[in-house]
């Protein structure tokens, strides 16, 4: 079980991976809608993991995670990224991030994902 | 020639032989006793260790254990009337929309047939059946530092959504992008849909159930119950299991009036 932040400028899919988290008995600490909000609540909350989306208003995801990492270089982000990204992708890996999931996912990947990146 | 050992059906039975095959024909002994050109086989099914061929219209159900399967098939998939091309493949990439940790380039063949989508290396061979692709699409991977042009495929495998992809030459690409569309234009989405309808598609999608999906837009069941319908119109779902709301009858409101009484004082 781990502490989550999730990042994402959509209500939906932060409800989606609410959803999802909850039922692996995760514990949402918080929502972010933005990379700016999410470097705020990162260091007001410091979840055990975070969730970023890399599409977003004001920080993109990638921003925020560099931030995130200067604040914390062990910390657990797990990219959410649509099909098509994977250059974003590659540079969130190279910038820090321990995970990413492609949209549109399912619930049973995702958590293995999650808990895999909690556990190393 | 090569031979083989199989059970083959003929004649309702299953008949133990050996098969003869080199790479253009397979030899079927007696009671079928027929040569089987390698070049008039169109369509190749595999189910565990039985492999149903095609050809002239007609079919073969030859079982075998999986080392020679994986002869037979390979000659057959190399040498069958199919699109066939020279690729590199990684099948499956994305399983579920996380990565498959020990994915790689496999350097091989992309047989499209019938019933199905090979992939055939020195290694392995994988069938995505035609009828489970849900999307094709033309796109761009990073390979080796540089964006190449790939074909993605999309599929559902063992209830899982997963990902493929396909690389070859760009001049033979686009022909391979048009030729998996035509063939799986079967399942495409005639219409638009709408938004809400598409909100419950993805939640479906990753998992959720009826309730969660009332949850989390807000809707009554009645309302998930008209998308469902709109959905069921469309082809994108099937019924899997019909939920029931009861009340209860005088016998059952006297059974709980009972069973909340303070036991009796003896």
């Amino acid at each position: 079980m781990g502490r989550i932040l999730i990042v994402d400028d959509t209500l939906f899919m932060r409800t989606l991976l609410k959803n999802i988290l909850f039922s692996g008995n995760h514990d949402i600490v918080g929502e972010a809608e933005n990379g700016e909000d999410a470097i705020q609540k990162y260091q007001s909350l410091q979840p055990d993991l975070v969730t970023m989306d890399i599409v977003m208003p004001k920080k993109n995801g990638i921003e925020a995670l560099k931030e995130i990492m200067t604040i914390n270089p062990g910390a657990k982000v797990v990219m959410c990224t649509a099909v098509g990204q994977e250059q974003m992708v590659k540079l969130a890996i190279k910038t820090g991030a321990k995970g990413y999931i492609v949209k549109p996912f399912q619930a049973p990947k995702v958590l293995e994902e999650i808990n895999n990146v909690l556990k190393s | 020639m090569k031979t083989i050992p199989v059970k083959f059906e003929a004649e309702g039975k299953w008949i133990s032989a050996k098969i003869g095959i080199d790479e253009t024909t397979i030899h079927l002994p007696e009671p079928i006793n027929t040569q089987i050109p390698i070049k008039s086989i169109d369509n190749v099914q595999q189910k565990k260790n039985l492999l149903i061929i095609s050809a002239a219209e007609k079919d073969y159900r030859i079982a075998t254990v999986p080392k020679a399967l994986a002869i037979l098939k390979r000659v057959i998939l190399m040498g069958c009337s199919g699109y066939r091309l020279m690729a590199f493949f990684m099948s499956p990439a994305i399983r579920g929309g996380v990565m498959v940790n020990d994915a790689e380039w496999e350097k091989g063949a992309v047989t499209v047939l019938k019933t199905g989508i090979w992939f055939v290396s020195q290694n392995h061979q994988i069938c995505i059946p035609i009828a489970d692709v849900s999307a094709i699409e033309q796109t761009k991977r990073e390979i080796q530092g540089t964006d190449k042009e790939v074909v993605k495929i999309d599929h559902v495998e063992s209830g899982d959504v997963s990902t493929s992809f396909v690389l070859c030459p760009s001049t033979t690409l686009q022909v391979l992008y048009n030729y998996l569309t035509d063939a799986t234009k079967g399942s495409s989405l005639d219409g638009e849909l709408d938004p809400l309808s598409g909100q419950v598609a993805m939640l479906v999608y990753s998992g959720m159930d009826t309730h969660s999906i009332e949850g989390m837009l807000e809707k009554s069941q009645r309302e998930i119950d008209a998308v469902y319908d709109r959905m069921l119109g469309l082809g994108l779902v099937e019924v899997v299991q019909t939920r029931r709301e009861v009340k209860l009858t005088t016998k059952g409101v006297r059974f709980v009036t009972e069973a909340v009484k303070p036991p009796t004082p003896q």
